[in-house]
């Protein structure tokens, strides 16, 4: 077991508003009860509306880190996903948000950061150093990342190439990819309404993936992206037709 | 729950009984609507830079607030001090977590916070003796949570942490709330935060015109021989004379008794600002958090406050006592 540090929070000395919205926030006792709170109301919600399954659930590492890479319809994905990991895995759990999308204005920061845990991730300007960041917290925390590498929800419900921001979070390090693949949910929710419909939605858990080997340049990444693309594709297939 | 209690807990009609009350209060509304006249004759004549006139001016909002929050509870009933000073122990021990890290170690932070509910409860609810128990039985709730990780390496500084914690901010603090059982609470805990804070005042001051010696500088390279020495001379005098209004004719009415009263709150207090500082150091930070604008966290505000509360209480308890004629175990009783 580690031994012990004094080590300062890491987001001591930000303001309150620059804590909500810095991938270097820690939760504390009340935040991290308030993440558990929602998510088992949450499960509780999945399984009575949408009928939740999960297949594969043994694929998931015993503990941090890891990152959960899934396909990308509805803003229910990320709520699925994080339903779907135990209470012990939600403590370090992150589902990472679009910046412009869900830490625009401090109510919905608070929201997203207090309710969901969430990290904002910035699309227009994010710099290198944002990724380096997010490197950086994953295995330092032994967090765990829920992460939809299209960039953004698909509007048609079909899957858009992977992008290689993923890859510069995993590549050369031992930290896992678990591939998910997620049906039901662009029925349930899709971009033009706004609340979502009782479809039965289903999860399938793929094996995780590691880039120990892989270089952590352009093209590792876009070679991690890319496998895990076709391994995201597989679940899907496979799960609209189980 | 008697007709006494009710009127100490909730009978807001009651704050200005004390003239002490009376003029302590007038006094912190006098300060805050002094001050900006001062701050606009000081950065005018200094010729201040923009940032330095900003930090004031931030300092300046930010006392209102403070003043506000401390003010108002206290004038309001005991049940609000009380909830006041609770809220103030967990803000600080939340801080304190964070700083150092013990916030990782949940069941022993829980312990903590549970430990704190407890000592807000029988501060509550007047049960002296539960409020005595309260720092053992919480020390054991402390070791005894400790173990659950079944972690061994470490496991004297995340207890040690845990138990500096609840002594501090629970317990420590909690003298505070205790003050409020009695009938006439409201001077005697406007004596102290103004005392606390003219302290650190005088010290600043007298520091800038005789300072030379450094006192403490590998702690806080700032202080000075001169800057502690001055902030007795003066804080001692000021205590003894507005102590005398408050206990007139008690035990604790005697010359000497009262300039005890004086030095322990200029000396505790300063040191209290001392044992903060050392906190920070050994941490490598300069200040605890940032969420009052131009002071920094709530614990380089009230640091001077945390070891005057049980020395004060404990004093003054020796000579006079607290609590006096009130209703004691109020909702735990038979």
């Amino acid at each position: 077991m580690e031994p012990w540090h004094l080590q300062p929070a890491h987001d001591t000395g930000l303001s309150p508003a620059e804590r909500l919205r810095s991938v270097r926030r820690e939760s504390g006792l009340l935040e991290s009860l308030t993440h558990h709170f929602c998510f088992s109301l949450l499960r509780i919600y999945f399984a009575i509306a949408h009928r939740l399954t999960i297949m594969g659930r043994e694929n998931l590492p015993a503990h941090g880190p890891f990152v959960l890479a899934a396909n990308h319809c509805s803003h229910l994905d990320a709520l699925a996903l994080g339903a779907a990991l135990t209470p012990r895995h939600r403590e370090r759990a992150f589902p990472i948000a679009a910046g412009d999308v869900f830490f625009q204005s401090n109510v919905t920061s608070t929201f997203s950061a207090i309710m969901l845990n969430a990290l904002p991730m910035w699309r227009k300007n994010c710099g290198s150093h944002a990724l380096a960041d997010l490197r950086q917290k994953l295995r330092e925390e032994k967090s765990i990342f829920i992460i939809f590498p299209e960039g953004g929800r698909s509007r048609d419900g079909s899957m858009k190439p992977f992008k290689h921001g993923l890859g510069m979070l995993v590549a050369q390090t031992n930290v896992p990819v678990v591939p998910c693949g997620l049906t039901g949910v662009f029925e349930a929710l899709p971009p033009d309404r706004n609340l979502p419909r009782p479809v039965a939605i289903k999860l399938v858990i793929g094996d995780a993936l590691e880039f120990a080997s892989t270089a952590n340049d352009r093209t590792g990444w876009s070679q991690i992206a890319a496998s895990v693309e076709s391994s995201v594709r597989t679940l899907v297939a496979q799960s609209g037709t189980a | 729950m008697n007709n006494l209690t009710g009127e100490r807990l909730f009978g807001f009609r009651h704050a200005f009984d004390d003239p002490v009350t009376v003029a302590l209060s007038l006094a912190i509304v006098a300060v805050l609507l002094l001050a900006p006249v001062v701050i606009l004759a000081v950065t005018r004549a200094a010729k201040l830079s923009a940032e330095r006139t900003k930090e004031l001016w931030d300092r300046y909002r930010s006392w209102i607030w403070l003043a506000m929050s401390i003010l108002l509870p206290i004038l309001a009933g005991a049940f609000w001090t009380i909830l006041a000073v609770a809220v103030l122990s967990f803000l600080c021990y939340r801080e304190y977590a964070r700083i150092t890290g013990l916030f990782r170690e949940r069941t022993i932070s829980a312990m903590v916070v549970i430990g704190i509910l407890l000592t807000t409860f029988s501060v509550l609810d007047n049960w002296y003796r539960f409020f005595l128990a309260l720092f053992p039985l919480t020390v054991g709730l402390i070791a005894s949570g400790g173990l659950i990780a079944d972690q061994p390496k470490g496991y004297i500084q995340r207890v040690g942490l845990g138990v500096f914690g609840y002594a501090l901010f629970g317990c420590a603090l909690g003298h505070l709330g205790y003050i409020a059982n009695d009938w006439n609470y409201r001077p005697i805990l406007l004596l102290m935060i103004w005392a606390v804070e003219l302290n650190d005042i005088f010290a600043y001051v007298c520091g800038h015109l005789f300072g030379r010696r450094k006192f403490v500088p590998s702690t806080s390279p700032n202080k000075t021989i001169g800057g502690a020495l001055g902030a007795l001379v003066l804080t001692t005098p000021l205590v003894a004379w507005v102590a005398h209004f408050i206990w007139a004719g008690t035990a604790l009415d005697s010359a000497i008794r009262l300039i005890g009263l004086g030095i322990i709150i200029s000396v505790v207090g300063q040191f209290g600002d001392l044992m903060l500082s050392s906190i920070k150091r050994d941490l490598g930070l300069k200040d605890t958090a940032k969420v009052i604008p131009g002071h920094g966290g709530l614990l380089d505000r009230f640091d001077s406050l945390i070891l005057v509360a049980p020395a004060v209480f404990h004093y003054v308890g020796y000579f006079v006592g607290f609590a006096a004629g009130q209703e004691q175990r109020i909702f735990s009783g038979p």
